[in-house]
């Protein structure tokens, strides 16, 4: 018989170890909930995904740092790798634990990626499938992989001025292939404006990791 | 360059090749983000903003910073984005580098040659400034009357330029012969501009157009930026370089051009906040100083979200960074000024007077002001903020730490609150009268009156 839980202190708990980054008293947590007859998704759904959420909230007040997120993140990782997936496989159920699937990616001659990167945590901490390719990144491989990887969004961030006509190259050569319809295009990082996002056609445009998320997150409810 | 100094380098090069190959990502975390939390506990990097200081007048604390400092730069070194490897300096080798380093140098020629002083803590030695946009992006038909707008102030020591939007009408792309052209657009036209106004000899900061090497090596020779401008190069957060930067750092040594090497910590991010900036700096100069053997070591940490380098926590950070550094090395320090506002605010000038006079008590050569707006909002950038922040910038040359301390508690008490907002303020076309080439009577207006607060409530001699 399925034992009631006390969400609460549950969560919390969670919180402390993937925060202190202690992955195996996480698992084993996780493994604990699961044994009372919890089934997978709940706990996702009301443990894991709250506690990734208060971590995205406190890394946007800097109560923690970039280290601590990446450190949750991973914790959240390994978790959802030997005890969430597993239980879900085992169960047969249809279990989305994804909200969307995006390739992330710094365009071709810049070599900037702190804010793609806070990006990619902050939609992994939100429950996305992250790829990210990194920096100075063609426009032909973004769309290759793009392609390959089957992704819902396509991401795109530069720094720099000079760098935003790789990002419409982005645009072009996904328009070239017929295949613009299949993906969502949204660009950010410091050069970015909405004014532009409207000239190279991409669907939205951000300023921040948290305004990335916000964005993603309309667009995946649309589709 | 000297023989020595070019086998330094090339020792450098060596080091990029050759060194232990590591994952990036490990590099982030373990190396920078591990080890820096490490040495904040065992150098007891921590004080309290609110209830001690700001401006620290802690030579203790400074020395200790120094010594985390150097730690971390010997431990962990830089770390190639080309090769993936890790670039080691011994202690020996970091000392070298600080050791050989001059105690000033000049920028320039004729009567607009600029002398850069070492300063330390407190000293009433000129700070050198370095003035302009340092690269907000603008439309090309403005490039001319902006900076003519910038190079007719005064005070400006060392000019610094605009970033174009197009070049001869068309997108600049990174990488591409258009970034050529840019870079050539920016050189020619600026050193025309200079001739124009009778600073023909003025150095000039270059360049603002150049993303990758191809606009730096193209304009750096015979037409082009001059030796005795000050050319740039710089790590990518954190500690890292990348065979662009070293081919510059080449080229630069080859052309005797002088060099101004930067890095911008990040505030929030694997550093962490107030202690691991701390250590960034002093390390990050160190670095800098012995991997591109450059001139004018420069750090403008960066807030993670804001973009700013005027947040509180990184102007008590830098004071401590910079104290550490110009007690403990000959190394010429500029701190560079990036506010969250823009022209035609009055926080800009507040923003820019707390990050000035913190730095310059706190040992700063050269102060870099203004990046406004934080540099990226097209158009969004005066001369009238850099004029200010020169003003103030000399009026804190020999002022103590406790003085600066207090003024800089009140001034970002009045700041802090609002930089959230990114009150970018108006664009340089609002604030400036195209004909006349001067600032509108509200700008102005705004720009005497808060040089009033700083005589009537700070007794700065603006």
């Amino acid at each position: 018989m399925k034992e009631t839980i006390d969400w609460v202190t549950v969560q919390k708990e969670f919180l402390d170890n993937i925060l202190q980054g202690d992955k195996e008293a996480a698992i084993k947590l996780a493994k604990n909930t699961l044994d009372t007859g919890c089934e997978p998704l709940e706990f996702f759904e009301k443990c894991v995904a709250p506690s990734l959420e208060e971590v995205g909230k406190r890394f946007e007040t800097l109560d923690i740092f970039l280290p601590e997120m990446v450190t949750a993140a991973e914790v959240v990782e390994q978790v959802n790798t030997e005890v969430i997936n597993p239980a879900v496989a085992k169960a047969k159920s249809i279990a989305i634990t994804s909200k969307g699937k995006i390739l992330l990616a710094t365009v071709h001659g810049d070599l900037h990626d702190i804010g793609k990167n806070m990006v990619a945590l902050m939609l992994k901490v939100n429950g996305f499938e992250v790829i990210d390719m990194g920096v100075n990144i063609s426009p032909s491989d973004i769309v290759e992989r793009a392609a390959r990887e089957q992704v819902d969004i396509v991401g795109l961030s530069t720094l720099l001025t000079t760098c935003l006509p790789y990002m419409k190259d982005v645009s072009d050569y996904l328009q070239g292939k017929h295949i613009r319809e299949n993906y969502s295009v949204i660009i950010g990082g410091a050069a970015t404006t909405p004014e532009f996002a409207k000239q190279v056609g991409a669907d939205a445009q951000g300023n921040s990791a948290a305004e990335a998320v916000e964005i993603c997150k309309k667009i995946m409810q649309v589709m | 360059m000297n023989d020595e100094k070019y086998e330094m380098l090339l020792n450098v090069l060596d080091k990029a090749e050759n060194g232990p190959v590591l994952d990036e990502n490990e590099w982030d975390k373990k190396y920078i983000g591990e080890t820096v939390r490490n040495l904040i506990s065992k150098y007891d990097i921590k004080w309290s903003l609110k209830d001690q200081f700001i401006v620290s007048t802690y030579d203790n604390l400074a020395d200790r910073a120094f010594e985390a400092g150097m730690e971390l730069a010997r431990e962990i070194g830089v770390y190639c984005v080309d090769t993936k490897r890790q670039m080691k300096f011994s202690r020996q080798e970091l000392e070298k580098s600080l050791a050989i380093l001059p105690k000033e140098i000049t920028a320039g020629t004729g009567k607009d040659t600029v002398t850069v002083y070492k300063r330390n803590p407190e000293d009433p030695k000129r700070v050198a400034i370095w003035g302009g946009p340092f690269g907000v992006p603008v439309a090309e038909e403005l490039f001319k009357p902006m900076m003519e707008c910038y190079a007719r102030e005064p005070l400006i020591d060392i000019l610094d330029n605009v970033s174009l939007l197009t070049t001869h009408g068309r997108p600049i792309r990174a990488g591409a012969p258009t970034e050529a052209v840019a870079g050539w657009q920016e050189a020619v036209t600026t050193l025309e501009l200079i001739d124009r106004v009778g600073r023909p000899g003025l150095p000039l900061g270059c360049g603002s157009n150049a993303t990758t090497e191809v606009g730096d090596l193209a304009n750096t020779t015979y037409g082009g930026f001059r030796p005795t401008d000050v050319h740039k190069l710089s790590f990518i957060s954190e500690q890292k370089t990348a065979y662009h930067h070293l081919t510059k750092a080449v080229h630069f040594a080859q052309t005797n051009s002088l060099t101004e090497i930067f890095c911008n910590t990040m505030f929030g991010g694997f550093m962490g906040g107030e202690s691991g900036v701390v250590i960034g700096v002093v390390s990050g100069l160190i670095l800098l100083n012995a991997c591109y053997l450059g001139d004018i070591p420069n750090s403008g940490p960066t807030h993670v979200h804001l973009s700013c380098s005027t947040h509180p926590g990184i102007v008590s950070a830098m004071s401590i960074g910079f104290q550490a550094l110009s007690r403990n090395t000959n190394l010429l320090i500029a701190a560079h000024t990036r506010p969250t506002a823009g022209p035609g605010t009055k926080d800009i000038f507040r923003e820019t007077a707390a990050y000035l006079i913190a730095n310059v008590v706190s040992g700063a050569s050269v102060v870099n002001c203004t990046q406004s707006a934080v540099g990226n909002n097209i158009g969004h950038a005066s001369p009238l903020e850099v004029r200010f922040g020169a003003q103030v910038a000399h009026s804190a040359q020999g002022l103590s730490r406790k003085e600066a301390d207090k003024i800089v508690r009140d001034l970002v008490g009045k700041f802090a609150d609002i930089q959230k907002e990114k009150r970018i303020g108006k664009l340089f076309t609002e604030v400036y009268d195209l004909k006349s080439l001067t600032p509108t009577p509200e700008w102005q207006a705004m720009y005497e009156e808060t040089c009033e607060e700083m005589r009537s409530n700070y007794g700065l001699k603006m």
